[in-house]
């Protein structure tokens, strides 16, 4: 299973209705932390759903899968998108699916996955997934997650995760 | 006794240094200080910012009593009043200075050149309203009149959180940011947007001092802080991850072919395009507390000078 968590809906439990945007390195902090409850199963964030982690083929080392839905997310910025995206993948073995996400958001976390060595997934509206940040981690993650059997290779080439 | 600071009559970053020296010959007896800007024809954004950032100075060097706020004697040409109104300069400048003049009652920006009008920053509550309020304007200018993808909009609201983000991390104290587009016919001879930011906080060598004042050792200034910050991505916290903000922005300049410009006590450091002339860094300047920032994003198309 997939934790889900609905980014615009923790944004807005954690600053203020009024505010769209994923900007500034205190509000990264408080809803990293929001999605950090919610993957360890402790329902802190509202817009998350789903719980546990996929265990490998042989059942061993649990996963987590998050994927995270940035539609409604305005901007988001460097110093966010370090506190959130980058640090939910330093201090935990988790992958992170990202959707809903435009051009813009890529523009910001791709740099920043890239300067850490780390990778996550992004998936399109046709449930395709694509890689995004160091090169090395990115096939590594896909490679794995095959292995999980949590995504598989799709005719045509591309990849898509196996699990709803 | 009054001491005079004269505001330059074109005041921006070109005139910037002239005014720092003036402030730093002035203030250094910590007497009160008289700004005199009633000779003013035109200030830039960062003009404006730069001027309130030193009444904030001013105010607390004050010797004459702490609560002495420094004296401002207000632009008398009325287009340059109005234009100082409706950039928002007097209803921040209230609170910092004594002023001097008739000042027209504040209105909103109706004009849609000041895509912001000098807005405070203390607080990580603050650029949200200021990335909030940026997009909703710049949206269509940076577009249409500028010639950027749609998509850049998103980018350079990037690059303005992560500017007013300085203040809030490193300055110690509040300062303000200002977004005006105008056409720029002294340089480019065509639109540019301009993000000023500047405080009167401790500043770029004092923020990175602790961390990287041995690295560089007998270098160690405030060229050498600013090197630091804006060329190798250093910052003054441990966290692998920080120091993105100023990187970033530097992406973002790249990609659009424009221009970074950090002025923090005695030096100035820019990332310089190639339609301009400034040059990359200079140290020895008049000393200036805290950090100014500029940043142009020009039309797109050629920009030869």
């Amino acid at each position: 299973m997939i934790q889900y968590i609905d980014m615009h809906a923790v944004l807005q439990q954690s600053v203020s209705s009024l505010y769209t945007d994923l900007v500034t390195r205190p509000t990264g902090r408080v809803v990293r932390e929001r999605i950090e409850q919610a993957i360890a199963g402790l329902g802190g964030a509202e817009g998350a759903g789903g719980a546990g982690g996929a265990g490998g083929p042989d059942g061993a080392g649990e996963m987590t899968i998050a994927r995270i839905d940035f539609a409604g997310v305005g901007c988001i910025d460097y110093s966010c998108a370090d506190e959130i995206v980058a640090k939910l993948l330093r201090d935990r073995p988790a992958v992170l699916v990202l959707s809903g996400i435009s051009e813009g958001h890529r523009e910001a976390i791709e740099p920043v996955l890239t300067g850490h060595g780390l990778a996550a997934l992004i998936e399109r509206a046709d449930g395709t997934l694509d890689v995004l940040g160091a090169k090395g981690a990115a096939a590594a993650l896909l490679d794995e997650l095959v292995a999980r059997r949590c995504a598989a290779r799709r005719p045509g080439g591309t990849y898509a995760l196996t699990l709803a | 006794m009054t001491r005079l600071v004269e505001v330059p009559a074109q005041f921006d970053d070109r005139s910037f240094d002239q005014f720092a020296g003036a402030f730093a010959e002035a203030n250094k007896d910590a007497e009160r200080l008289l700004f005199d800007a009633h000779a003013a024809e035109w200030a830039s954004p960062y003009g404006l910012v730069g001027l309130l950032a030193a009444g904030q100075a001013a105010r607390r060097g004050g010797s004459a009593g702490a609560a002495d706020r420094p004296l401002l004697t207000a632009p008398t040409n009325p287009e340059v009043l109005s234009y100082w109104t409706r950039a928002g300069f007097f209803r921040e400048a209230a609170e910092l200075f004594e002023i001097h003049g008739k000042v027209p009652r504040a209105k909103a920006a109706e004009h849609s050149d000041v895509l912001l009008p000098v807005t405070p920053v203390r607080a990580a509550e603050d650029v949200h309203a200021v990335v909030s309020k940026i997009q909703q304007r710049a949206s269509a200018i940076l577009a249409s009149e500028l010639g950027l993808d749609p998509k850049a909009t998103m980018g350079f609201a990037m690059a303005l959180s992560e500017a007013c983000q300085n203040i809030v991390e490193h300055a110690g104290t509040g300062g303000w940011v200002a977004v005006q587009a105008y056409h720029w016919r002294r340089k480019l001879a065509r639109r540019v947007v301009v993000i000023a930011v500047a405080d009167a906080g401790v500043g770029f060598r004092h923020s990175l001092e602790p961390t990287q004042s041995k690295r560089f050792g007998d270098r160690w200034g405030d060229a050498a802080a600013l090197e630091a910050a804006l060329v190798q991505g250093v910052s003054r916290f441990r966290d692998p991850g920080r120091g993105q903000g100023l990187a970033g922005i530097r992406r973002y300049l790249v990609r659009w072919d424009g221009k970074i410009a950090i002025r923090s006590g005695t030096a100035r450091i820019a990332i310089v395009p190639k339609w301009d002339e400034d040059v990359p860094l200079k140290d020895g300047l008049p000393p200036f507390p805290g950090a100014q920032v500029l940043i142009i994003i020009p039309e797109q198309g050629s920009t030869e000078p």
